[in-house]
């Protein structure tokens, strides 16, 4: 299949040479009626993107022409015509993530503008946001800060973590290494059905359930308390923690493992000495990736919390439940207008950017545990 | 693990000794469930248990068990007990015993003796570290067993001699108030003394050295495992005790109860009529429902898959069969993954600021459907490339000699061989995006209470008009309900819901119950068809 080629040219400059190689290659291999039709194939299809983007009635048009080229290609000229639309649907995905970045940026703009702070005589967008601890929408002045929402965020994270990362590596130990086949064939559907319960049922349960109790339990003045919602979100990280862990801790190749064995050692020295180290980098991802699900944990958040955005008293207060992120979006969409909407989108960029780095941090992670075990096998 | 660690070679008399350790684990598995059913209050601490207070019960319990594991350790050292225990206990269980006790005397020293925090971090870091040397510094039949038996004996007689009693109460006195009450320290501190306890145990029965510390950990691992499996089982047996009253109010079964259906011009009535899923909201209803949260549910999940399911596999043919392996595919790999973890949320905002104007300034069916589209999309690339990737390549190669052209082996070799695990992935998915709220909460939610009339009806909703875009569907461009929306409406309406139905509680459960049927649902046909798929394999 695809292999790595070693180009003449390298950065950017060799890339975009070799990209017009293949695309001359495509050219000259494929029959010119083919072409055309891809041609026009693509170019109906940019239109109707460009119509839709611009908001305008006649994208149907381009989009019909594009559907028309594609089945006369598909009946003509199978091979070419898939190649180009796989390679479109590809390219697709990209524009979806490119596009979601533009478009909550674009609507964050307006509050970064608003909540401008002075430092030193220059004026910075957005640091305001950041510095001061008022949000409130209705009554002067109107501040929208964030800080207590990343507060919020932050307490829930790290509770959640607490509770996913120990149980959800023991538990990947147990399905990777020490289960029984019989036992794994019912525990492993059991952590997936676990990842399949809606949030909102999660959170159902946490308001009229864990919510009363807890408030009873601390003598607290009404309901919502950022330990149990970082509780129940750990609980919903868990499943994902499990399952990239215990591919993580089953890409460790079992010549190792058979190796330490050998030595006489016990299954579970084999596992702390070798395959935990061997896996470790996996395993940090894994519980990465766990920490990027509870920070976008939004209705189990929405539901339990009180929805007042303000810092507890003390900050280490984790008995009151104020307002994360996630939390401020989904409650707030309703009645949210004009800069409020915006300060919304605002939030929603920190919660994107954020994640984002968890996911590509991991991946590196991933990627360089995958180079070092591939080499020593 | 290797098959080889199947058959035990050392395979010792169970003695009397070793019933000991066995009687300590056996304890600690007593306290552990006390404390849990104590936690959820199955067993209140006022009440006696068999004649004896409950405190006092498990303060009795506590100093027993401690008294027991440090028992044997002493015995162990003393040479009573044969056991093959290592030099020193190491590091973990060092840290192990290090950090109950910090707490131990750091809240003593701060609170009791009214050091202050200051006086309470010393003091905490003293007896943490004098924990850590006890345990790290005599061999490890000591040291595993002293320093965390002791724990429990003291927690035991705090228990005992009343200092913490059924009424004590401890006031953080903190801005917003907040208080530690004796429900939950007793309970919490019997837990945590349980698991510490029953692990030093465990690894006493094992006789300590390496073949003691794998019986402790694989006990912690194996009680984890359950834990997680009897989780899930309560969770889903409370939905369906809570949910069932409500879902079967006013079930008939009989010849003609249930409403009219036509199917190809037939008309009849169901021989079943179950109002809750059958009915919307009306004034006039014997029985509220949620069939139009429901049917919506339906459509959502419909055209997400159109939208995601033939993108993503495109996608992911590119990928692995034309792309060359570079930065291109690297980007997109990264892209993709990056789609994947973000949050729910944040693609509702995006559905709103990008689709929500772009279909008649409203919030629509169609912007829920491509909202939850591009959630299942990453999920179909990603699962569609693995599957496409496990493909081996001598099924190309073969393919490939006998002169077929790239896209027929794709289409008649690779798709083929890989459905399976594009089938289940795509299951799985769909399993997830149905029951998701934050999207369509943004995208496509409608009221609280929909009346059954206004049950979309996609198909019958085309029509043709003369102006552009020529095709229109009111119903897809109109606002509607789905199950997990309606869950969070019911939840955050509150008060103002007895109006509407007879047993707003029972009502809640119920689409709760409706939600997680439907879900799971999608996740029983995806487990099961790899199951088949993987029988399939086997036979072949």
């Amino acid at each position: 299949m695809a292999s790595v080629t070693e180009s003449e040219g390298t950065g950017l400059g060799g890339a975009t040479r070799r990209q017009i190689q293949r695309v001359r290659d495509f050219a000259d291999d494929t029959e010119p009626a083919a072409l055309v039709t891809v041609t026009v194939m693509a170019i109906a299809l940019l239109a109707a993107f460009v119509g839709f983007l611009l908001v305008s009635s006649l994208t149907i048009v381009p989009f019909a022409v594009f559907l028309l080229a594609a089945g006369y290609g598909w009946l003509r000229h199978q091979g070419p015509t898939a190649q180009v639309l796989t390679l479109t649907m590809t390219v697709s995905t990209l524009l979806i993530l490119g596009l979601i970045i533009v478009f909550i940026f674009i609507e964050a703009v307006p509050v970064i503008r608003y909540e401008s702070a002075t430092v030193f005589g220059v004026s910075v967008p957005g640091l305001r946001m950041f510095i001061e601890t008022r949000w409130d929408a209705v009554s002067d002045p109107v501040r929208y800060s964030m800080v207590p929402m990343i507060h919020g965020t932050l307490l829930v994270t790290v509770i959640a973590t607490a509770v996913a990362a120990p149980l959800g590596v023991a538990a990947a130990l147990f399905l990777s290494e020490i289960a029984p086949a019989t036992v794994r064939e019912l525990v492993k559907p059991g952590v997936e059905i676990l990842a399949g319960i809606p949030s909102i049922v999660y959170g159902f349960i946490g308001f009229t359930v864990l919510a009363p109790w807890a408030s009873d339990q601390f003598d607290l003045t009404g309901q919502g308390t950022y330990l149990f919602v970082g509780v129940v979100v750990g609980l919903m990280a868990l499943p994902t923690v499990v399952s990239v862990a215990e591919d993580a801790l089953s890409s460790v190749p079992e010549s190792m493992k058979s190796g330490s064995l050998a030595m006489g050692t016990t299954d579970w020295q084999t596992m702390t000495s070798i395959t935990l180290p061997a896996a470790f980098s996996g395993v940090s991802a894994a519980v990465l990736l766990g920490v990027g699900r509870a920070i976008g944990e939004t209705m189990a958040a929405t539901v339990m919390l009180r929805g007042v955005p303000r810092l507890t008293d003390p900050l280490v207060n984790v008995f009151y439940g104020q307002e994360t992120l996630t939390s401020l979006i989904a409650r707030n969409y309703g009645e949210a207008d004009g800069l409020q909407m915006d300060a919304l989108f605002a939030a929603g960029v920190i919660l994107f950017i954020t994640v984002l780095v968890i996911s590509i941090g991991s991946q590196y992670i991933e990627w360089r545990m995958r180079r070092t075990l591939g080499g020593e096998v | 693990m290797a098959g080889a660690t199947q058959s035990q070679l050392v395979e010792q008399e169970t003695s009397g000794t070793d019933a000991v350790a066995a009687a300590a684990v056996g304890v600690s598995a007593i306290l552990f469930v006390l404390s849990i059913l104590a936690l959820f209050e199955r067993i209140t601490l006022t009440d006696p248990i068999a004649g004896l207070p409950t405190v006092t019960l498990l303060g009795g319990l506590l100093v027993v068990l401690g008294g027991t594991v440090m028992g044997f350790g002493v015995g162990s050292r003393l040479g009573y007990v044969e056991t093959d225990p290592s030099t020193s206990a190491g590091l973990i269980a060092s840290f192990a015993a290090a950090v109950p006790w910090f707490v131990v005397g750091g809240g003593v020293a701060s609170e009791t003796l009214g050091l202050g925090a200051a006086g309470g971090l010393v003091a905490g870091l003293l007896t943490g570290g004098l924990a850590f040397v006890a345990t790290a510094l005599p061999r490890e039949d000591l040291g595993s067993t002293v320093p965390i038996g002791a724990l429990p004996v003291l927690t035991g007689l705090v228990f005992l001699t009343g200092t913490i009693g059924p009424g004590w109460i401890w006031n953080l006195g903190w801005e917003q108030p907040a208080s530690f009450t004796a429900e939950f320290v007793v309970p919490t501190v019997t837990l945590f003394n349980a698991l510490f306890a029953g692990w030093a145990a465990a690894k006493a029965y094992g006789g300590f050295g390496a073949r003691g510390r794998h019986m402790g950990a694989y006990t912690l691992v194996y009680l984890n495992a359950l834990s997680i499996v009897a989780f899930l089982f309560i969770l889903v047996a409370f939905v369906v005790v809570q949910g069932i009253p409500g879902v079967l109010t006013g079930v008939q079964v009989g010849a003609g109860v249930g409403p009219e259906s036509t199917i190809f011009g037939l008309t009849f009535s169901w021989p079943i009529s179950v109002p809750f899923v059958m009915n919307g909201v009306a004034l006039l209803n014997d029985y509220q429902g949620v069939l139009p949260a429901i049917v919506g549910t339906f459509w959502l999940v419909v055209g997400a898959v159109l939208f995601a399911v033939p993108l993503g596999v495109g996608a992911a043919i590119f990928l692995t069969e034309y792309a060359e392996r570079g930065r291109f595919t690297q980007i997109v790999e990264i892209a993709t993954n990056g789609l994947w973890s973000t949050p729910s949320i944040v693609f509702g905002l995006f559905g709103f600021a990008f689709l929500v104007p772009r279909f008649g300034n409203q919030k629509s069916l169609l912007a829920g459907m491509l909202t939850l589209g591009f959630m299942l999309l990453p999920l179909v690339v990603i699962t569609s490339r693995e599957a496409m990737i496990a493909v081996p390549d001598e099924y190309r190669d073969a393919s490939a000699a006998l002169g077929v052209s790239r896209w027929q082996t794709i289409r008649s070799v690779v798709l083929p061989a890989a459905l399976p695990g594009v089938v289940t992935g795509v299951i799985l998915g769909v399993g997830r995006i149905a029951g998701e709220t934050a999207p369509i909460l943004l995208t496509m939610a409608g009221g609280t209470f929909v009346p059954g009339g206004q049950t979309v009806d996609v198909v019958g909703g085309f029509q043709f008009t003369a102006t552009p875009p020529f095709v229109a569907n009111p119903e897809l461009l109109q606002a509607t309900s789905a199950l997990p929306y309606q869950l969070f409406a019911l939840i955050t309406a509150g008060v103002g819901l007895g109006q509407n139905v007879a047993d707003p509680d029972g009502f809640r459960w119920a689409t709760a119950l409706v939600l997680l049927i439907v879900v799971l649902s999608f996740y029983a046909i995806g487990i099961g068809t790899r199951y088949y798929f993987r029988r399939q394999l086997r036979h072949e």
